[in-house]
């Protein structure tokens, strides 16, 4: 569903990606995992179509995103960081706009009930600019669904959420997968990767450190006395490196 | 003031000097501060030229005729403002920013030190307005040092004025004075109307002749005092006495301003903070591209859904929305002064053709309303992520953006128009059909070169406070840009009309049609320009 290959990104004269090649298949959940300027955002975003590649293929859905642009996104559902909503919409507004964006016909249906999941249909009519940062998220999610988009991607998914929506999110992102979507969530929170993602991918100043299911990296740290294992496994990985480069 | 505040003060100076100079370091920074600097120097230039020969003699160099119009109008101006800050004030008196509040209001300093330390902020950037207000003014006041001096010290007046009036208002809220607010106000609006019915039903005395009579009353002495302390300033005969007196009474009524003020404060902390949080609030929206109006309301009835017309619909559908909830007002106030244009030309006899009324036209149209009305990408900055991932093709997001500002520009034109030719006598109706026609082209090539410009070098819509060079500097520069791009399609389709005529027919129709296609299509092809300035834009180079 996702393939990406040999995949550069370069801002005037700094590398931010460097040859990165990964896949991720229906039904799997990656998670990319590394410190401040790692290169995950980048991906994210060279991935939906934002920023375009200095080198490599990324495919979506089988579609090229520099060559097919449009249908790709025709498949991608992006959830930023921060989402920058209009604050002179709505809440419902927002959704009738990604439908008449993504030219969906009927999706009064699927938006209401998105509405009701995400627990903002006693919001319906309120101009976005009164929300909270935890709903204009929850907003920002419903959007990214309702076209049921074959790859989603997740960028700080949990920022401003509440105990409720953190639940409500990752019980969204299960049911996405199982429903065959392939996924890709960027966080510094190793605690949902540990709870979601089936693979998952270290990144360190632009370079992979190592990509592979969740049970192969916990396997290699063992058992340990740390709450986290794949804490331990993370610094394991990041700090061998930064060893061997010392 | 505390030590500490008033070196935060001189560090903060600092660092604004540092930031002008950073942006000196930059190409396109030295490119915009150079033109702005070179565009006032020769401003200044002319000025002084004109004024050495004599070419704006029934003004300018009618120095003694200015001073009367200065001693005479400047009081009545200033109380009309006051009266309108009692009327709309709402705002905060003294702002202070969210980081000022978490910072200093927390620290250990007294609520005075804090009003002296915003106060002294502001006399700091009313120095660099006074230097700037001065190069015009000196002309006027006969040396910059009077300029200067008369400049700073009004300028502190206002500000304190419409302070100590705002705090005054707030003090007094939910006393048993409050109660006198509005019947006050409608016995001064009653006034004012009646007195501009009696001038305009009294032939021989016009309200300009009314004025000047309440000026020079004893009555309207004694209410524009102050206010004829900042006149005198103005147009005070030499440095010493004059100047001195005038500038001294100027210091103390300051001075005594500042006190009230701090007085005031007391009594009105907790609304001040509530105004600081609002303002903020609408100043980092509107720095993210947001609407300052917004605010107004929390639920309003959504439209449940949008048009898509091949993805040009949801675009605009959304520019419509934000106008009709944010900028209605702003375009109420635009139709309406199209409106008035047609009677105010006639009332004054000036003709549509006259150089005044062609560069009000040209003015109007390419600056003031494309900087006022916003409501395509450049008010969209932050938000470019969300057009760009989404699977609508580049020329119709950006079709879909000119939209609402190109119809809401036409429909101000057009309203012009109308005005012009239902009450200027001379105009025809067939020329004004014509001029009509020629609208809409030339209203999509100067939003689609003005967006084309902001995607290719994207920049914010407001300046960096004070004496940001760069931003005026740029400004300057678009207008320029814009004129070139708007005069070389105007001389290709006139010259192509022309060659219709001449060689093909002479048929003022046909060359017209001719002239009009050519347009369109440079503008159509501006659009190529702008959908490649959209492909290349690139959203904020986060690389987290």
């Amino acid at each position: 569903m996702i393939t990406v290959t040999n995949f550069g990104k370069q801002y005037k004269g700094f590398t931010a990606v460097k040859n990165l090649s990964f896949s991720v298949e229906p039904g799997q959940i990656l998670g990319l995992v590394g410190s401040n300027g790692a290169g995950k955002t980048t991906t994210l975003r060279a991935l939906c179509g934002i920023v375009p590649p200095t080198s490599g293929r990324l495919l979506v859905a089988g579609h090229d995103i520099v060559r097919e642009p449009i249908e790709a996104k025709q498949n991608i559902g992006y959830i930023p960081d921060d989402p920058r909503l209009f604050d002179t919409m709505t809440v419902w507004e927002h959704l009738a706009f990604t439908a008449a964006a993504y030219q969906l016909v009927d999706f009064e249906e699927t938006a209401e009930a998105l509405l009701v999941s995400f627990e903002l249909i006693h919001k319906r009519d309120t101009l976005v600019h009164n929300l909270s940062r935890g709903m204009r998220q929850k907003v920002a999610i419903a959007c990214a669904f309702l076209h049921d988009p074959k790859v989603i991607l997740f960028d700080e998914p949990l920022t401003g959420l509440d105990p409720q929506g953190i639940r409500g999110i990752q019980q969204a992102i299960r049911e996405r997968a199982h429903s065959g979507a392939a996924i890709i969530i960027s966080s510094h929170l190793l605690s949902l990767f540990e709870n979601l993602c089936t693979h998952i991918m270290v990144l360190n100043l632009g370079e992979c450190r190592r990509f592979g299911t969740m049970s192969d990296v916990l396997s290699e740290v063992g058992e340990t006395d740390s709450n986290s294992a794949l804490e331990e496994a993370y610094f394991s990985i990041t700090q061998d490196k930064e060893k061997a480069e010392a | 003031m505390d030590s500490a505040l008033f070196r935060l003060l001189l560090m903060r100076l600092r660092a604004g000097i540092r930031l002008r100079l950073i942006q000196l370091t930059t190409s396109r920074g030295l490119l915009f501060s150079v033109s702005f600097c070179g565009i006032i120097w020769l401003l200044v230039v002319a000025n002084g030229s004109s004024l050495e020969t004599g070419f704006l003699a029934d003004a300018a160099s009618d120095r003694q005729a200015l001073s009367t119009q200065i001693s005479t109008y400047m009081p009545l101006g200033m109380l009309a403002m006051s009266l309108l800050t009692v009327v709309l004030s709402t705002g905060p008196t003294f702002h202070f920013s969210p980081t000022e509040i978490n910072f200093l209001f927390t620290g250990p300093f007294r609520r005075r030190d804090l009003i002296i330390y915003k106060f002294s902020a502001y006399v700091a950037g009313a120095t660099l307005s006074s230097a700037l207000i001065t190069i015009f003014a000196q002309a006027q006041t006969g040396s910059a040092l009077t300029a200067f001096i008369a400049s700073l010290l009004t300028l502190i007046f206002v500000q304190l004025n419409s302070a100590v009036i705002g705090m005054a208002g707030q003090a007094l809220e939910g006393s048993r004075l409050a109660r006198f607010r509005w019947p006050a106000i409608a016995l001064l609006s009653a006034a004012v109307t009646a007195t501009v019915v009696y001038a305009w039903m009294t032939p021989e005395c016009s309200l300009f002749d009314l004025l000047v009579e309440f000026r020079h009353s004893w009555i309207g002495t004694i209410i524009l005092s102050p206010y004829i302390v900042f006149a005198e300033l103005f147009v005070a005969p030499s440095l010493f006495p004059h100047l001195f007196v005038w500038a001294s009474i100027a210091v103390l009524i300051n001075a005594a301003l500042l006190h009230l003020a701090i007085k005031l404060d007391t009594r009105t902390t907790d609304r001040a903070l509530k105004e600081n949080a609002r303002q903020s609030d609408r100043w980092e929206r509107i720095t993210q591209g947001g609407s300052f109006w917004a605010t107004e309301r929390t639920e309003i009835p959504s439209i449940c859904r949008a048009p898509i017309v091949v993805g040009l619909g949801p675009i605009a559908w959304r520019q419509a929305l934000n106008v009709a909830r944010s900028s209605f007002r702003v375009v109420a106030v635009f139709v309406g002064m199209a409106a008035c244009v047609g009677p105010v030309l006639s009332a004054a006899g000036i003709s549509v053709t006259d150089t005044r009324a062609v560069l009000f036209f040209y003015i109007f149209f390419v600056f003031i309303l494309p900087r006022t009305l916003v409501c395509d990408f450049r008010g969209d900055l932050s938000r470019m992520e969300v057009y760009k991932t989404l699977p609508i093709t580049p020329w119709r997001i950006c079709a879909g953006q000119l939209v609402t500002q190109v119809v809401l520009a036409c429909v101000v034109a057009v309203t012009m128009i109308v005005s012009i030719v239902v009450f200027e006598d001379g105009v025809r109706v067939p020329d004004a059909l014509a001029l009509a026609a020629f609208v809409f082209p030339l209203t999509v090539l100067l939003y689609t070169v003005e967006n084309t410009i902001h995607l290719l070098f994207p920049t914010k819509l407001l300046p960096m406070g004070r004496a940001d060079f760069e931003f005026l500097g740029r400004s300057l520069v678009e207008f320029i840009a814009k004129s070139i791009a708007i005069l070389a399609a105007a001389a290709a389709s006139a010259a192509v009309g022309l060659m219709t005529f001449t060689t093909i027919r002479p048929s003022l129709v046909l060359s017209g049609l001719a002239s009009w296609i050519t347009l369109t299509l440079i503008g159509l092809l501006t659009l190529v320009v702008m959908q490649y300035a959209f492909r290349r834009f690139a959203v904020a180079e986060n690389t987290d």
